[in-house]
């Protein structure tokens, strides 16, 4: 496995490396710089000293043509004077000598001092003493020497102490500009570093980014490739983990679901036989009223219309499940509004009347065909109309309404009955809600019925609502889109004929 | 007396549907599955009409429709659909069906389409 270092790892490598280089730069140039200066010190004090030294070879000098100097005019200088004069001059060139160090140009400097003043010694200052005096141009001109030497050594020593100021003045500008450069060095190492750990996590971090996107756009089936530092893989490797967990998840979900379709499906088509055949036989049973006694066609009518109203329920419970498994569909076509209310209305009036209810069918003229599957338009305006019936009292009035609203056709099926409180008119559409009236165990029904006609409204493009005023009624609206003009009619026409008013839907809670 | 042949694949569905249209008068003669339906066919009593659940076990109704049809036999077909789809009584009538009712039954429906072909 390579080598792949955690962040905080990482991090504490870059910081100690930058530091220790830091540290090596400073600590070099200082050190470097400390050592500069003392060496101009040393170097300054030894030049002082020579200087010093040159100054005393020019007194001992003078010292010397001082006691070769007659005291008195005719008198012999003193060979004495002399030897302390000449002893003094010796001890400050050799101390000189001394201070002159490996510097060889000043070391030869001093050296022609030496001669010279030998060579004076030798040829004007000995023969002085021993009573013969030289020329007098002889004189001057090894005199002339010796002091020339000696202020060339001077001048020798203020050269060179002149140069090595230069020089300390140039090595400290140039260790300056090393310690900066060496200091703009590391931390450009260490900036290079942190890119590079920076960049080690850009592409995992944007790989998690774009994964966390996708994951959360549906795409349950997405997975990161996992890299970078420690803690970017672990992330990725959490990051994954999380996405099988919901894609599991998801997949039990989606079965169970499929399960509950599926069993709903099949039981409601399970019932629908059996229920058909007891509803059949004992509608045939109370159609032959001559072969049977009272009580017996009185329990037949009741088996037929127990059978009827389980019979609805399982088609109610059947159509939820198709929408739920999207299979409900439906067959719209251009079909005449004004005719679906009508046929309602006509279906329903004896439910209404029974209960002693006013039913009044309020049609605009000259409405516009709908695009409407006529059964199923059927069913919705059934189920609104059935509610009505049930939850309003005795005498009250219910309105059933059709108007041309834009685009669509607005149905409308209002009641003064109890109505709906706000929170009522929030699950009113909610499959198996019913209103907690009083009535309410009364009322027979599953609790479908909203819920189917939503389901169907919606399936035809179309839009369902609840409006309530509690104590003074309720009005359901729903809408259906206008059938575009120009489409062919002999199809519905036909279809009519062929599947004549009092189709399965037509009357789904005929409780009579 | 005019003969309509019913076949369904459930037995009470069948003596239902026998019971109900021996009321209204008609002789009515039973079969369980599409081959069945093929076979009295092929006899010497023809129906006057057939009544077919399109939903049947060995050859479904549908299938006995169109092998009916493809043999060149013109006796009316009402189809009985469990209308599990709207488009369903569109695609009987494409396949030769002279009329589709919608199970659970609508007896007036019904009788009123076998009225109308007969």
């Amino acid at each position: 496995m390579r080598f792949n270092p955690s962040l905080t790892t990482r991090l504490r490598i870059g910081f100690l490396l930058l530091f220790a280089l830091l540290l090596a730069v400073s600590l070099l140039g200082v050190g470097r710089l400390f050592q500069i200066r003392v060496d101009f010190e040393d170097e300054t004090t030894r030049y002082f000293q020579l200087e010093l030294e040159a100054e005393r070879l020019r007194a001992g000098f003078i010292l010397e043509q001082a006691a070769i100097r007659p005291p008195a005019r005719g008198a012999q200088p003193s060979a004495a004077d002399f030897a302390r004069a000449r002893e003094s001059f010796a001890d400050a060139a050799a101390r000189a000598s001394e201070e002159t160090g490996d510097d060889e140009a000043l070391a030869a400097s001093l050296g022609r001092v030496v001669a010279s003043e030998g060579a004076w010694r030798g040829s004007v200052a000995e023969p002085l003493v021993a009573g013969r005096a030289p020329p007098a141009a002889v004189q001057r001109r090894l005199t002339g020497a010796v002091t020339t030497e000696v202020e060339r050594l001077t001048a020798g020593t203020n050269e060179a102490r002149e140069a090595a100021r230069e020089d300390a003045r140039e090595d400290t500008r140039s260790t300056v500009i090393l310690v900066v450069a060496g200091l703009a060095g590391a931390l450009l190492a260490a900036l290079i570093l942190f890119s590079g750990l920076i960049n080690s996590m850009r592409a995992p971090l944007a790989r998690l980014v774009d994964g966390a996107r996708r994951l959360a756009g549906g795409e349950l089936d997405t997975r990161v490739q996992v890299g970078g530092p420690v803690e970017i893989s672990e992330l990725g490797k959490a990051f994954n983990e999380m996405a099988i967990s919901l894609e599991r998840d998801a997949r039990e979900r989606d079965r169970v679901e499929q399960m509950k379709d599926d069993f709903v499906l099949t039981v409601s088509h399970e019932l629908r036989t059996p229920v058909t055949v007891v509803k059949g036989f004992a509608e045939m049973l109370t159609a032959d009223r001559r072969s049977l006694k009272a009580r017996q066609r009185e329990a037949a009518e009741v088996i037929a219309e127990s059978a009827g109203q389980l019979q609805n329920m399982i088609e109610d419970l059947l159509d939820l499940a198709r929408s739920d498994a999207g299979i409900l569909r439906i067959d719209p076509e251009p079909t005449s509004a004004r005719a679906l209310a009508q046929r309602a209305g006509r279906q329903m009036r004896p439910n209404f009347d029974g209960k002693g209810q006013k039913l009044t069918v309020s049609v605009e003229k000259s409405l516009p065909e709908v695009k409407a599957d006529a059964d199923r338009i059927g069913q919705v305006l059934s189920n609104l109309l059935t509610n009505a019936n049930k939850y309003a009292p005795e005498g009250a009035r219910v309105r059933l309404s059709a108007s041309r609203n834009g685009s669509t056709v607005e149905f409308a099926v209002a009641d003064t009955g109890p109505g709906l409180d706000r929170e009522e008119l929030e699950h009113v559409f909610e499959r198996f809600w019913r209103a907690q009236g009083g009535e309410t165990r009364a009322v027979g029904g599953t609790g479908l019925g909203l819920a189917i006609a939503k389901s169907l409204v919606e399936l035809h493009g179309g839009r369902i609502s609840a409006e309530s005023v509690p104590g003074e009624g309720t009005e359901f609206r729903f809408t259906v889109p206008v059938a575009r003009a120009g489409r062919r009619r002999g199809r519905s026409g036909k279809r009519t004929a062929s599947k004549p008013s009092g189709s399965r839907r037509a009357s789904p809670r005929r409780s009579r | 007396m005019s003969r309509i042949l019913v076949a369904d694949d459930s037995e009470t569905v069948l003596l239902m549907l026998q019971r109900r249209l021996e009321m209204s008068g008609y002789e009515v003669s039973t079969v369980t599955d599409g081959e069945q339906v093929l076979e009295a066919i092929a006899g010497d009593e023809l129906p006057d009409l057939i009544l077919l659940d399109a939903m049947m076990p060995r050859l479904s109704g549908v299938d006995a429709l169109q092998r009916l049809r493809e043999s060149g036999c013109e006796i009316p077909v009402v189809m009985i659909s469990a209308h599990l789809d709207a488009q369903e009584p569109k695609r009987m009538t494409a396949l030769g069906a002279d009329g589709t009712v919608p199970k659970p039954f609508d007896w007036d429906e019904l009788i009123g389409q076998i009225e109308r072909l007969i």
